[in-house]
């Protein structure tokens, strides 16, 4: 047999198994679990309703920059949290920035009383049957994650951020309108 | 020749199986595996003997016949010894699970798609989504299918109605309140699916044992109609202590109170993905049709060498025997 259709051979063999191995070594999808991982994927929409009751979706929100908190009552660091989204709604909410509070599985009552007890002055929207939770991969409470003007997620943090993280997530994207 | 072509076709046939009849652990065998490189060596060992002498055009096609075999057989031994045992994937509704060497897959957010067949996604990069239905989907080194399991959507209130949140801290996904029944436990000789949860805001945590239609049928009483599946809780505190008067049923999506909790069980179908790791479909087409091109090379070979041209012809294939 002609010594160059055997080398030819040889590396025709080599490149198959490459490309039969090659995909049990390597993982084709490297994206972190929990919240960070969603960085641009297209956030998920579900229709809720407020703490008043009144219908409200994702989809009102494009156009702006949403910071979306994952809160719950019972849960010490959301209570801890709260002050600083209420501060940064104040500061950029006339700046294209919302900020939108969903309350993981508590009744409308219950949420509306603590948002009350904090002033807490943004919309609370009454996710009973904690979707935004699961879909938004939320490893415990607060979860915070933030849209861009047309839906898509640029960060997700899990646990209570501080103002100062808050403001430093928000402003790159409220300069670059 | 015989031995050769018989090897080759072996191979074949030995690989294509593990597509066309996924899932058994015969495939990961050792022996199973062995035998297949055993196959692969007869092959080439019989190739190099028949190309001995041959025309070139037959050296060709044995060249041919080898590295399709070669090429089948090390996408069938590489996947009975490198790839993953088979696996089931269980997600809660919207949560989307990575899993190695396939990629991320995204479970549909209810347990009923518009047309009445729940779909879970496969993502990966530089690919299309695939939808993963009932039907078997080959994707590439893996076929994949959906199969319905039970699942328990969980409702937890206090005293007064108010809903409470439920999570699951050992869950796949912590804060869903739909329970994937993937532990197991043994109840008066019934094996039987449980999952646990928690109810932060009341301290307690919660263990939920499923009992299908029949085992509720036959075995629970107060309550469970015959043809409700149902949902025993049993409710401890904090600190897994057990609380007193805590343990209720759920029967047909009922409310039942327990350890100062009113709680609700709703049984349903949910897809999980059943992953069975094949033979590279590419590496396993590209080589079978390269082995089947270089057997039909053979067979043609056969037919225009010994076509007799003249008498002389004739008169030295007489002196062969033919």
């Amino acid at each position: 047999m002609p010594r160059p259709i055997v080398w030819a051979v040889a590396a025709a063999a080599c490149v198959v198994l490459a490309f039969l191995l090659v995909p049990l070594f390597v993982s084709p999808n490297a994206r972190q679990t929990g919240p960070e991982g969603l960085a641009g994927d297209a956030a998920p929409v579900f229709a809720l309703r407020d703490d008043r009751g009144a219908p409200v979706s994702l989809q009102e929100y494009r156009g702006r920059i949403l910071v979306m908190n994952l809160w719950a009552s019972w849960c010490p660091p959301c209570r801890a949290e709260m002050p600083d989204l209420q501060r940064l709604y104040e500061r950029y909410s006339d700046r294209g920035v919302a900020i939108v509070g969903v309350n993981e599985g508590e009744s409308p009552e219950r949420a509306r009383a603590f948002a009350d007890s904090l002033r807490i002055r943004f919309p609370i929207w009454i996710d009973g049957a904690q979707r935004y939770g699961r879909t938004y991969a939320a490893l415990g409470l607060p979860t915070t994650v933030i849209l861009d003007r047309r839906g898509f997620v640029v960060r997700g943090f899990d646990g209570a951020l501080t103002f100062d993280q808050m403001k430093a997530a928000v402003a790159p994207l409220v300069a670059s309108r | 020749m015989t031995a050769f072509v018989a090897a080759s076709l072996l191979v074949a046939v030995a690989v294509l199986v593990e597509i066309v009849l996924p899932g058994r652990a015969l495939y990961h065998a050792g022996w199973y595996n062995v035998a297949l490189a055993a196959l692969v060596a007869v092959a080439v060992a019989g190739g190099r003997r028949a190309g001995r002498g041959g025309t070139r055009r037959a050296r060709a096609a044995i060249l041919a016949t080898l590295a399709g075999t070669a090429v089948v057989g090390a996408a069938g031994i590489v996947n009975g010894l490198l790839a993953p045992d088979n696996q089931t994937i269980v997600g809660a509704p919207g949560q989307r699970v990575r899993v190695e060497s396939l990629g991320t897959l995204a479970f549909p957010l209810s347990a009923a798609s518009a047309d009445g067949d729940a779909h879970v996604t496969l993502e990966r990069p530089l690919h299309f989504p695939v939808s993963v239905g009932a039907r078997s989907r080959d994707v590439g080194s893996f076929i994949l299918r959906a199969i319905d399991r039970s699942v328990v959507a969980v409702e937890a209130r206090d005293a007064r109605g108010n809903r409470l949140t439920i999570t699951q801290p050992t869950g796949s996904a912590f804060l869903s309140p739909v329970l994937l029944m993937q532990q197991r436990q043994t109840i008066a000789g019934m094996d039987l699916p449980y999952d646990s949860f928690d109810v932060p805001a009341a301290r307690r945590v919660v263990k939920a044992v499923l009992f299908s239609a029949a085992q509720s049928a036959l075995f629970v009483r107060g309550g469970a109609q015959i043809g409700e599946p149902s949902v025993l809780f049993a409710v401890d505190d904090e600190n897994e202590r057990p609380l007193p008067r805590a343990i209720g049923l759920s029967a047909g999506g009922r409310p039942v109170a327990a350890g100062g909790l009113i709680l609700r069980g709703v049984v349903e179908t949910f897809p999980a993905v059943e992953a069975f790791a094949v033979p590279n479909a590419l590496a396993t087409a590209l080589g079978t049709l390269v082995l089947l091109g270089g057997l039909a090379g053979l067979l043609t070979r056969d037919d225009r060498a010994y076509v007799p041209q003249d008498d002389a012809s004739l008169r030295e294939l007489d002196a062969f025997g033919r």
